[in-house]
């Protein structure tokens, strides 16, 4: 017996190799902006584009966790782009780079229920996201849809 | 036209994701698809070939999915070709953009192979292009 982890369906690991490298990319425009808070704060909208990349890709991979962690994250970037105080920025920066570990172990951990720390993680997003006035509006299916035929 | 002769043209940076959509759409009978990673890639795409639909994704460099579309919409002689916004971009804002300026569908992911198969279909007979 060995203890290698179990077989992925053909392209799946692809999928996954893609996914650490964009997750890599997004902690390198962290680390700038931490650098130079104020004068690095328009690299908040690069990292919320990373973000919505890996979002997407997760979805697409059916990794729900991931996805969810990502969109968070990419609200949390939108707002911290807009931050007007230093604290503010501290603030977005800390949960992102909470964030990023996660989303980096879960890649990693695919294979793995979601625990508790994970959860906890999700409530604290939750929270910063809330405190800076909660994520921007989404469309669904059905406002697509009504808006393509109100179009003709 | 039948889904056989189509030329359809796929856009996404993720490669992955451009290797599981170009099987999905070959599993709709469609034989010929291109893929390119960004809209520059694509605009030399259609410089070499004719391409019947264009399913694009938006957050792309460089070049994205609405530049693309608006490159092509107003400078190209394929102005009119079928296109659809597959994306995981879902703000209402970022949405109502995207119908205002001009795709023909939007689709947001996940998508699955009978969501594709069903706005493909329907939107190339509603243009005639599937007859």
């Amino acid at each position: 017996m060995t203890n290698s982890p179990p077989s992925l369906p053909s392209g799946y690991q692809d999928f996954l190799n893609e996914l650490t490298g964009f997750a890599l990319a997004a902690e390198e425009t962290l680390t700038k902006i931490e650098q130079d808070m104020e004068k690095n704060k328009n690299l908040f909208s690069f990292f919320s584009t990373k973000m919505l990349t890996i979002r997407g890709t997760a979805l697409q991979l059916g990794l729900s966790h991931v996805a969810h962690i990502a969109g968070l994250s990419e609200e949390i970037a939108v707002k911290g782009s807009s931050a007007q105080t230093r604290p503010q920025i501290r603030k977005c920066i800390g949960s992102l780079w909470d964030a990023m570990t996660t989303i980096k172990h879960l890649i990693i951990n695919h294979d793995q229920e979601t625990v508790e720390e994970q959860q906890i993680l999700i409530n604290r997003l939750d929270a910063t996201l809330k405190a800076f006035g909660g994520p921007r509006e989404t469309a669904s299916a059905a406002d697509i849809e009504a808006l393509l035929k109100a179009r003709g | 036209m039948l889904p056989g002769d189509l030329n359809v043209l796929v856009i996404d940076d993720v490669q992955s994701l451009r290797v599981q959509l170009r099987e999905m759409i070959k599993a709709l009978g469609i034989k010929k698809v291109t893929v390119a990673a960004n809209g520059e890639e694509a605009k030399q795409a259609i410089e070499l070939e004719k391409y019947h639909l264009i399913v694009a994704d938006w957050c792309m460099a460089p070049t994205d999915g609405m530049e693309f579309l608006k490159y092509i919409r107003e400078h190209h002689e394929m102005a009119g070709v079928p296109f659809i916004m597959l994306t995981g971009e879902n703000t209402k804002e970022r949405v109502f953009k995207a119908i205002s300026e001009g795709v023909d569908g939007y689709l947001m992911k996940p998508v699955t192979p009978a969501q594709l198969q069903k706005t493909i279909y329907d939107l190339l007979l509603k243009k005639g292009v599937l007859g």
